[in-house]
């Protein structure tokens, strides 16, 4: 049996396949050309397109806005230049972040899910802001300059291994990462846990009355969208050699609320697409002033206006009714 | 003992009172629209900066800055109503209007704010304090133009409590804010009233702009610390509340600023978010009820 959230999941799978096509493709030609920037510009979308992704699972699939999902990347990527910088491993780092994101997301979450609607989205806010104060402020973490001297690793996979200076190497490493973000994603909220969070958005109380704990599936949600944004945030110095106070700043979270609106919320691939998409119109639009937040700013307000679904939203239901009628055949 | 309370902690207080009523004008405009329109208006930090870059316009023109202080908020008004009418009610009836409309007014931020570093450059400017000298109080040295903030401010906050809960126009506020149906089919034009209080709000934050521009200096993204404190003022005031955002609004800038005489300033936010924190876990909707049901 396909109801129209399996078909609207796997007319997602579809698009992320395009996608890592695409990237593949990507890879060819910036191997063939010898390319470094644009690669590694496509490796920063890919990760900021895992934040994005976290934003998704809590406003598209839970129906709560974060205005402060850069506390969990910025953490990621705090922890994870420490732990480069003390052990050179990347494992270590990975474990590293993990903890952190489980120790801070469940502290987090007991704190936002206290409350609902604006005042989750403002007491988000305020906890990424106070974080990202701190870090300012504390000179053992650099303070206003961030982290710098994060070592150039390399990534053991068992079989082989990355080098974190390959543009390319790490480019086809971040994308299977982002992808393994997805498939993950993509599980969990087709299991009974997910379902149960799109319940939740459209109506808190009947969840409540069929008899689950909602503080329970809410925290859960907060939870994995906490270690998505860690882990993503975790991949950020290992590509720049550096963790910056900006990345815990509200325009980073800002940032990720843009991408998912752009791409479209509760697609989840959206968040990619989104991710990518934005990635272009800020170098294209960078390229010819240095005013691009008021483009930025138009185009989504543009969408939030006119395009509710975003991109995805003009792809999907195609897709959708294609997949559809082979279902029904 | 008595030299401490004179030369340290009475000008810190009264730094802090200062701070406070600007604060609580920032924050008033914030709970009244959401009061009414059910709205998280994300740019109001970008109009507090809007007031304050019109202030030095018309400053360097040469406007006086008495003339400043009717000047800024009267041309703020207009600005407040279209952005209302032309923005905010295209999406008011969606589903999520609380998400919808928090995302509009970001946006509007992002182009609001990119575009007076597009006009004005992103350096800081410093007004002159158009009001200078001290005024000696048993023994204490106050500076003038943190008094004169304390006696306007403490005015237009009067002011605005004295319409909303005192005028006729106030009570149709208050009747939107409580029903708005029941508002309209008694004959309240209740679209009009949405866009004129979003207008008053947004005037609010610009007098704010205009009357902190000397003590901070004047640069695009000014509005982006303050408005985390005044979104923390309304949420332990209670959102949509004005004496809750009094309140809460003098408390925590008292806070701010005795604790700074201890500790380090910088880490005054954090505190300050903690008390906010303990608020919200204690008494989530706040000190006080919302605009319909005082």
């Amino acid at each position: 049996m396909r109801d129209a959230i399996t078909l609207q999941t796997r007319a997602g799978h579809w698009l992320v396949a395009l996608l890592v096509l695409g990237g593949l493709v990507f890879a060819v030609v910036g191997f063939a050309t010898g390319d470094t920037f644009y690669l590694r510009l496509a490796t920063e979308a890919l990760i900021f397109g895992g934040l994005a992704l976290s934003v998704d699972i809590l406003l598209g699939y839970t129906g709560l806005l974060s205005l402060g999902q850069a506390l969990y990347f910025g953490l990621g990527a705090y922890v994870s230049a420490l732990a480069l910088i003390a052990w050179q491993s990347f494992w270590a780092a990975i474990g590293a972040s993990l903890a952190a994101a489980l120790v801070c997301g469940l502290a987090g979450g007991l704190i936002a899910n206290r409350v609902r609607g604006v005042y989750f989205a403002l007491i988000t806010f305020g906890m990424a802001q106070v974080l990202a104060k701190a870090v300012y402020n504390t000179r053992a973490l650099g303070a206003s300059d961030g982290l710098i001297g994060v070592p150039v690793l390399d990534i053991n996979l068992g079989l082989f291994s990355v080098s974190s200076a390959s543009p390319v190497g790490f480019f086809l490493f971040v994308l299977a990462v982002t992808v393994l973000f997805y498939v993950l994603a993509a599980y969990l909220l087709d299991t009974p846990f997910g379902r149960l969070l799109i319940a939740l958005k459209a109506n808190e109380n009947r969840v409540l009355f069929i008899g689950y704990r909602t503080s329970t599936l809410r925290l859960g949600s907060y939870l994995v969208a906490a270690v998505i944004a860690t882990l993503s945030g975790a991949l950020y110095p290992m590509l720049r050699g550096f963790a910056s106070p900006e990345l815990l700043f509200f325009s980073t979270s800002g940032n990720a609320v843009i991408t998912v609106i752009l791409g479209g919320v509760g697609t989840l691939v959206g968040a990619l697409y989104g991710s990518v998409l934005l990635t272009i119109v800020k170098s294209v639009v960078g390229s010819w002033t240095e005013h691009h937040l008021i483009v930025i700013g138009l185009i989504f307000m543009a969408v939030v206006v006119l395009l509710p679904k975003g991109l995805m939203g003009l792809v999907q239901p195609a897709l959708v009714s294609v997949l559809g009628r082979g279902s029904r055949r | 003992m008595l030299d401490y309370l004179q030369f340290v902690l009475t000008p810190q207080i009264v730094t802090g009172l200062a701070l406070g009523v600007a604060v609580i004008l920032v924050a008033l405009g914030l709970t009244i629209i959401f009061g009414l329109l059910d709205v998280i208006n994300m740019s109001h930090g970008e109009f507090y900066a809007l007031g304050a870059f019109i202030a030095l316009a018309l400053g360097q023109v040469g406007l006086p800055f008495w003339a400043l202080l009717f000047a800024v908020p009267i041309l703020m008004l207009p600005i407040g109503y279209l952005v209302e009418r032309g923005l905010i009610q295209r999406v008011f009836h969606s589903k999520d209007r609380h998400i919808t409309t928090l995302l509009l007014t970001f946006g509007f931020a992002l182009v609001l704010e990119d575009a007076l570093r597009l006009v004005f450059g992103p350096n800081p400017y410093k007004p002159e304090t158009p009001i200078r000298g001290a005024v000696e109080v048993l023994g204490t040295y106050l500076p003038l133009y943190r008094l004169f903030m304390v006696a306007i401010g403490g005015l237009v906050i009067v002011g605005t409590a004295l319409i909303v809960y005192r005028t006729r126009l106030g009570a149709m506020v208050r009747a939107a804010a409580f029903d708005r149906n029941m508002a309209a089919s008694l004959g309240v034009p209740v679209e009009r009233v949405y866009a004129g209080a979003f207008a008053f709000g947004v005037a609010l934050a610009g007098l704010a702009g205009v009357l902190l521009a000397p003590i901070y200096s004047v640069f695009p993204t000014m509005g982006r610390d303050f408005i985390l404190l005044a979104f923390t003022v309304i949420i332990v005031g209670g959102m949509g509340s004005i004496g809750g955002a009094v309140i809460a609004g003098l408390f925590l800038t008292q806070v701010q600023a005795i604790s700074s005489l201890y500790i380090s300033p910088v880490w005054a936010d954090p505190i300050v978010f903690g008390i906010m924190v303990i608020m919200l876990v204690v008494r989530p909707q706040g000190l006080r009820g919302g605009l319909g049901h005082a």
